[in-house]
């Protein structure tokens, strides 16, 4: 089975306190601490376990500048065999859609049986996984947290509403957003790391892939971000008291009349 | 969310902008570990020591050690990241690759050991231990016992210890009374009590290799009868497979103030008369082999003590920007002002100072140790390799006595930092404070490192380490003078430095003479104004990079860059004024000390 991975290099919310930028149309990218987006290392390991199971191979591939490579090596770290960095001037400023449009022309460059997403990453909008299966007119499972490979096509667990999972079979090749908790990733130990040190990993421009400057970047984006805001602070929790009887009661009171309870 | 254990634009900073520790990979041993290697490596250690080891410190420190029907078990929160630590090749990093090392420079070492450490040290200490009885192996171990031994060491999969201390040959290892007798096929069998084992027994392994120092019958009394033994808990078999018990057993753990996550034992030997040990090393050559591992031993508890400071720290201002605690000082007369975070209050900020230049100096001091010897590994010259050699030997009473001195300042400013919450267990200083207190005890009790430092390193090759530590920081004032942003540090780094020659000239004489125990009554406070003039050196060459850094960095870049400027001014303008007057007390070697007669210490 031949896997692609798009992974995404974000800034770590666990590292960075956010601060809006002066224009108030992005936040401060400056001095961010990045890593790699955390539904794609669930992404990666799952291929890692299939490719362990049924043979074949895994091959990351991330949209960005130069600085991205470093999630590629990463991940190639944790077991990903190859790495695809798609970088060029013209990618800048592309809404999901370019950032789809440049992953297809990666797609068709190669021969994939599946592709996988992260469901969503810490700063989009969970949109390229499902615009990159329309492009390719690949069936397309969204939220997964269940693979089971089976003889062309897969047994797919999708994450629904309240907890409970809907299982779908699905042909190959497609394209499966990967939620979390499908496994727990693996750490990348020092072997990992030594392993890819002094690997190349290519890069690929616009026109490598045969794309039109024109069908990608920001002047073919159609969604524009146009204001970025800290939400304003409400007003403080209210604390109820008295007995756990009379607690329940006031609550109860307090639900009904806020319309939390019919 | 804030950053926990250390901060990484400092950790980055040495790294890369003080030790250029990329440049190693230029020579052949260190090619593999390039700019991008060494920052996925201290990525992924502090991505395991933040997820899976940080959890277990306090949980281990309240669930402790338990010994029941002889067997010692650890924390069970400590078996995930053991694994986890053995899965990723975490335990003995800068190891032969060919023994399950992975050839890692050891300033880069210092960092991943930094946060493994700074996540929970009492943990780490069952692979750090193992680790050093591994290097034992290395060093000394016959063929046949690093093909039984050595592999199984560097990589954890069993335990290691040292055999050292005894009820009555603690700091005096020469009094020990462990007793080894020959046999007929070369083994040695051997009996005896062993206290303080770190790590000496406990259930994260199949099987333990305890190094002992013993006293071979007939051998000569004090240190020079003193071998070397490898004793396994259970024997190994030719072929690598576990045989029977060997006799040697754990008989009881201690309580103590800290690191109740770790094992400490008393161990007993042959009380069957069944325990046996193969030499390790030649027969009487025990405390030499100690000596040659001393330096790394030393460096690690340097390490363990400093661990707890750069947590304590990292935790203090963390919570100092966002405690509101009082009005600004400026505000006091208005009823209406708002509390504001207590990083605002001058005290506060003289707290958090502190800690930062003590933090950021050892950290320095620490790597750069590290990169001593990684320096020694690559370059040819022999001269250059020895004076390498030198300056860790002269820097390690330092980085062990003074390094963890120093930590426990500031984890007491870590708890002080935090006022009430500081003391009570919910929050995590108390711990701090209280398992970095064995590091100054343990591995040659501080006083002892002072000794060292006068009685062994500053007379060795006749001054010469001292002489070639001037010169470094020479090195370090002489760039500092040339910018003006750094010249008056510079000037007062070279007035401390100057001082310290002629402390060092005073004491080195006096220890000669009729009053030596003058001298020795002085050794700590020289170790502390000698360690006062390292830290002002590492302040100093920061700064030296900062400025030439700042003009063209970015915002927050900037920011940082000043705070290295803050640091050295801060220290050479009010720290170091007190360095130059111990420097006097020094000088004057005043002989109340020694005058005092033992009656008169109490009534």
């Amino acid at each position: 089975m031949e896997i692609l991975v798009c992974v995404k290099r974000v800034p770590d919310t666990a590292e960075n306190e956010i601060e809006i930028n002066s224009d108030g149309n992005d936040i401060e990218r400056d001095d961010l601490v990045y890593s790699v987006n955390e539904w794609d290392n669930y992404a990666v390991e799952e291929a890692i376990q299939i490719v362990d199971k049924v043979g074949g191979s895994v091959t990351v591939v991330t949209v960005g500048d130069d600085e991205s490579e470093e999630v590629l090596r990463r991940e190639m770290a944790m077991g990903a065999e190859k790495g695809i960095l798609l970088s060029d001037d013209a990618f800048e400023g592309s809404d999901g859609k370019g950032i789809a449009t440049a992953l297809k022309a990666a797609v068709e460059k190669g021969s994939y049986d599946l592709i996988f997403t992260g469901a969503q990453a810490d700063d989009g909008a969970a949109q390229v996984g499902g615009m990159l299966a329309a492009m390719l007119d690949y069936p397309y499972a969204s939220l997964v947290n269940l693979i089971e490979p089976g003889d062309g096509k897969l047994k797919v667990g999708r994450e629904i509403e309240g907890g409970n999972q809907e299982i779908n079979e699905i042909e190959l090749p497609c394209v499966l957003s990967i939620q979390t908790g499908i496994n727990e990733p693996r750490y990348v130990g020092i072997r990992g790391i030594r392993k890819v040190a002094s690997v190349e990993i290519p890069t690929l421009g616009a026109s490598d892939l045969g794309l039109d400057a024109g069908s990608v970047g920001e002047g073919a984006a159609k969604v524009r971000r146009v204001d970025y805001f800290m939400p304003e602070m409400g007003e403080g929790a209210e604390m109820l008291e008295g007995s756990t009887e009379e607690i329940i009661d006031k609550l109860i009171e307090l639900l009904k009349a806020k319309g939390g309870l019919k | 969310m804030a950053q926990q254990i250390a901060d990484r634009r400092d950790v980055d900073f040495v790294l890369h902008e003080q030790l250029n520790v990329a440049e190693l990979s230029k020579h052949e041993k260190y090619a593999e570990f390039n700019k991008k290697t060494v920052d996925l490596i201290v990525s992924e250690a502090r991505n395991l020591a933040v997820k899976e080891i940080l959890p277990t410190r306090k949980e281990g420190d309240d669930e402790g050690v338990k010994f029941e029907n002889g067997e010692v078990i650890v924390p069970e929160c400590f078996r995930k990241p053991f694994e986890l630590l053995r899965e990723g090749e975490w335990t003995a990093m800068p190891e032969d690759p060919e023994w399950g090392g992975q050839g890692m420079p050891r300033a880069v070492t210092m960092a991943a050991a930094e946060y493994f450490n700074g996540a929970n040290y009492a943990f780490m200490m069952y692979s750090g231990l193992t680790h050093g009885a591994g290097k034992l192996v290395e060093a000394f171990g016959t063929d046949e016992q690093k093909k039984l031994y050595l592999k199984k060491l560097f990589t954890s999969e069993w335990g290691g210890t040292m055999l050292l201390t005894e009820p009555e040959a603690g700091s005096d290892v020469g009094a020990l009374t462990t007793k080894a007798v020959k046999n007929d096929d070369g083994t040695y069998s051997i009996t005896g009590q062993k206290i303080f084992i770190s790590s000496g027994d406990h259930d994260l392994v199949e099987n333990i290799l305890h190094p002992v120092l013993a006293r071979i019958e007939g051998a000569p009394a004090g240190t020079k009868g003193i071998s070397l033994f490898a004793v396994p808990k259970y024997r190994v078999n030719p072929d690598g497979s576990i045989g029977e018990f060997n006799d040697v057993k754990c008989v009881g753990i201690e309580e103590k103030m800290g690191i109740h996550g770790n094992a400490t034992c008393t161990m007993s030997l042959g009380e069957k008369g069944e325990c046996l040990g193969t030499l390790l090393g030649d027969e009487n050559k025990g405390m030499r082999a100690m000596f040659l591992m001393m330096n790394e031993a030393r460096l690690l508890v340097g390490m363990q003590g400093y661990s707890c400071a750069t947590a304590s720290y990292i935790n203090s201002v963390n919570y100092a920007k966002e405690r509101l605690q009082g009005r600004n000082l400026l505000k006091m007369l208005d009823k209406d002002a708002p509390a504001v975070p207590i990083i605002q209050h001058p005290d506060v900020r003289r707290m958090l100072l502190t800690m930062k230049v003590y933090v950021e100096g050892i950290r320095s001091l620490l790597y750069y140790v590290g990169w001593l010897e990684d320096k020694a590994d690559t370059v040819d010259d022999e001269a250059e390799k020895d004076k390498c050699h030198g300056l860790i030997d002269i820097l390690i009473p330092i980085a062990k006595g003074y390094v963890t001195d120093r930590a426990f300042d500031v984890c007491s400013l870590g708890m002080q930092v935090y006022g009430g919450y500081g003391y009570i267990k919910e929050y995590p200083q108390e711990q701090l404070l209280r398992d970095c207190r064995i590091t100054m005890i343990y591995e040659g009790a501080n006083g002892i490192q002072s000794m060292d430092l006068l009685g062994r390193k500053l007379g060795m090759k006749k001054g010469k380490l001292v002489m070639d530590l001037m010169g470094e920081i020479m090195v370090a004032i002489s760039a500092g003078k040339v910018d003006e942003k750094t010249k008056a540090f510079a000037e007062k780094v070279e007035q401390a430095l100057n001082k310290l020659g002629e402390v060092a000239m005073h004491l080195g004489k006096t220890a000669m003479s009729e009053k030596i125990l003058d001298a020795f009554a002085f050794s700590y406070p020289f170790m502390e104004v000698c360690g006062d003039v390292v830290m002002a050196w590492m302040l100093l060459w920061r700064a030296n990079v900062a400025a030439g850094a700042i003009e063209k960095a970015k915002k927050k870049d900037v920011a940082f860059y000043d705070g290295q400027l803050k640091s050295a001014q801060f220290f050479c303008n009010t720290i170091l004024p007190t360095t130059l007057g111990k420097m006097n007390a020094i000088l004057a070697t005043d002989s109340a000390i020694m005058d005092i007669d033992e009656a008169s210490f109490n009534g």
